[in-house]
């Protein structure tokens, strides 16, 4: 990037927005960064005209109305990198639960008028323009975010470690709560959030999408077969985030010799 | 004459507001809502009572905990399940955390800068850098109550039926009661500069409602008032009727008996203020104010003043909640049982109002989320309808850009949330 500041924004389409908030958490540490950046749009801060181009914009929420499809669309054309954050952004999020439901009688049983209303599928940003990085998570771990604002900035583009959220989990000798016969899916989802979760005794829920390559189906079955859980109750935990759809394209084939009957 | 404003910044969410004034008359005045509709009610259908309070915290990163709280206290009204006191003294804390973290961005980050024309928060925090450490310290000390107790300040984790997951370290406890001193102080300094500011003429007649008890400042608990006349929250949440406007319909607005009214930390003030904290008391009768107060802008003030009342709370619990272990917060497992359940809390922007009801097998039949700015919405419209004359012709009619933003000033006072109001 040129000597210029780099200019970024950072953008919501619909969402709870808590991972502005979080970002706007690290206080001193997000006044220094804005030292030397340049901030073209953060709605919850400031309240002026946008420029024309940007070299970061990162990306919080999911593309619902069309105004948020043509948002995300627009900010492509004009940033060098596109930055998704936050399990709405990058999984679907809880917005996404609909998909696997009846949408339509969804959307009329929250509103009697429904002509108007924007029911789309719920996709990540991904399925509408090319995204650089993804940061999950529900809601994203500001230093993370710290980080990688950090790399991005200079211009490169980092990598989130491939490690299950156990690494960390762990590495801060939490009981296991797998083993005590909670499902957690710690195990099969991508770390980087300091597990937080399981140091809270409530097991790993999968905000932050499967790690590349997670033996998903064996996990799935070992819930099953070990633990005792109903496929039923797994996938109401694998649909809270929206990763549901992106492990299983189609439902999962489990060997029939495999099931054992209660 | 036609107003348009297409984006107002510094909300939680996105919005526009148009009006249509004819002959010095305003026909038309519309805060227009651009969030998508999550359908959060449909989407927890058939879910399980065990998850459900975690999505419902997602409805908003501002005030997660009181939906995470509300909707726990409706299931557990539907299951019939009474937690424990200690319980109860923990959620009542997060409350404080939460009120304190909300109203400290909204006040310094959100609403300062329209006292001075600033447009920029980063300009503001230069101008003002010791009330910007008060509000920072505020809100840090708002994320650490609910951290240490819930176990992250935005989506709690372990505040589950019944019960926590977890009890929060004792240690860490003790250091909140330490930083409540200094967060007392900086709850001073702010509600005392916020005292001192000129807040714009505009006065009208308005319902007020908010969760009130004989002894306190009602917040967690208590019975709804409206006026002189107090219900259950089980029979005054049916009686809210809401209504979708033809061109905004996926923000719904909501009357009572025909009637907008208004909810929030004005609404507390006016209704229950002579329960205050003693020092939240004395810092509000130094203000000249004589209750009732119908000005919707000193919200902000109402506010600054819950903040110094929160911090007093705080002390006060936390001295209580010393000895609070595991055994005495966790929840005892139950077999669900089909059922009804209201919940209401007041939320930092006003009571939040949940129901559900759960079928034998422990998942959701129906639920209904009646949130602080979707009871808002229609006061704030009819608010602009009585304002807006008063800025094009009452007198010297200002110009635009200065009475945009005043429109704005008063939207931002009452500090809505967009992406609560639709969810």
């Amino acid at each position: 990037m040129s000597n210029k500041k780099p200019s970024i924004a950072i953008v919501s389409l619909t969402c709870c927005e808590g991972c502005q908030v979080a970002i706007l958490d690290l206080g001193e540490r997000l006044l220094e960064l804005t030292e030397k950046i340049k901030i073209g749009d953060f709605a919850l801060i400031e309240d002026r005209a946008e420029p024309e181009n940007y070299d970061v914009v990162f990306v919080e929420g999911t593309p619902i109305t069309s105004q948020n499809v043509a948002r995300v669309k627009d900010l492509r054309a004009r940033t060098k990198l596109l930055v998704t954050i936050g399990a709405c952004a990058c999984l679907g999020g809880i917005a996404e639960l609909k998909n696997y439901q009846n949408k339509e009688q969804r959307l009329r049983y929250v509103y009697k008028n429904f002509e108007g209303i924007a029911n789309p599928d719920i996709r990540p940003v991904r399925y509408y323009v090319k995204v650089d990085l993804e940061i999950p998570g529900c809601p994203i771990n500001k230093e993370e975010f710290l980080w990688a604002a950090k790399e991005l900035i200079a211009g490169v583009i980092p990598k989130i470690p491939q490690r299950p959220v156990c690494y960390e989990c762990q590495l801060k000798r939490n009981e296991c709560l797998l083993q005590k016969g909670e499902p957690c899916l710690g195990p099969m989802i991508l770390g980087g959030c300091g597990a937080p979760c399981p140091s809270s005794a409530y097991p790993c829920d999968g905000c932050r999408g499967p790690l590349k390559g997670a033996a998903i189906n064996n996990f799935n079955n070992k819930l099953k077969e070990v633990y005792g859980f109903s496929q039923q109750e797994i996938d109401l935990i694998m649909q809270r985030f929206g990763m549901l759809d992106d492990m299983y394209p189609s439902p999962p084939v489990i060997p029939k010799n495999k099931i054992i009957k209660k | 004459m036609k107003i348009k404003i297409d984006h107002i910044a510094k909300i939680e969410g996105h919005a526009g507001f148009v009006a249509d004034i004819v002959d010095g008359n305003v026909v038309k005045a519309r805060l227009n809502l651009y969030e998508g509709a999550r359908l959060l009610e449909g989407i927890l259908q058939g879910r399980s009572h065990n998850e459900v309070s975690q999505i419902t915290s997602r409805i908003c990163g501002v005030c997660p905990v009181v939906h995470n709280l509300t909707s726990l206290k409706a299931l557990e009204a539907a299951l019939g399940i009474f937690p424990s006191e200690q319980t109860i003294l923990l959620r009542r804390l997060m409350m404080m955390g939460q009120i304190l973290n909300s109203h400290a961005l909204h006040l310094f980050f959100f609403s300062l800068s329209d006292f001075f024309g600033i447009k920029n928060d980063l300009a503001l925090i230069k101008k003002y850098p010791g009330r910007a450490a008060d509000a920072l310290v505020l809100r840090d000390f708002g994320n650490k109550t609910i951290e240490i107790i819930g176990g992250r300040s935005i989506h709690p984790l372990t505040p589950i039926v019944g019960g926590f997951t977890k009890a929060p370290d004792k240690e860490k406890l003790k250091e909140i009661e330490k930083a409540s001193v200094k967060a007392l102080a900086s709850a001073v300094s702010l509600a005392k500069f916020f005292s001192s500011l000129k807040y714009p003429l505009f006065n009208r007649e308005c319902d007020f409602v908010a969760l009130s008890l004989p002894d306190e400042y009602a917040i967690y608990d208590g019975l709804v008032k409206r006026q002189k006349e107090t219900e259950p929250v089980g029979e005054f949440m049916p009686q809210i009727q809401e209504f979708q406007v033809k061109e905004n319909p996926a923000a719904k607005r909501s009357e009572f008996k025909g009637k907008p009214f208004m909810v929030g930390a004005l609404a507390r003030l006016n209704l229950n203020a002579k329960y205050l904290n003693p020092k939240a008391k004395s810092l509000f009768r130094e203000t000249d104010l004589i209750l009732p107060i119908g000005n919707p802008f000193y919200n902000i003030l109402a506010q600054a003043i819950e903040m110094v009342d929160c911090v007093e709370e705080t002390q006060l619990f936390l001295e209580k909640a010393r000895d609070i272990d595991f055994e005495s917060v966790q929840s005892h497992p139950f077999e669900p049982k089909a059922g009804k359940g209201f919940g209401a809390i007041e939320a930092p922007r006003g009571t939040l109002f949940y129901y559900y009801e759960v079928g034998e097998d422990g998942l959701i039949k129906n639920v209904n989320i009646i949130t602080p700015t979707a009871q808002n919405l229609a006061r704030l419209e009819e608010d602009m309808i009585s304002y807006l004359p008063q800025l094009t012709n009452g007198g010297k009619a200002l110009c635009k850009e200065e009475c945009e933003d005043l429109i704005k000033m008063l939207i931002r006072a009452y500090d809505p949330c967009l992406t609560c109001a639709t969810h």
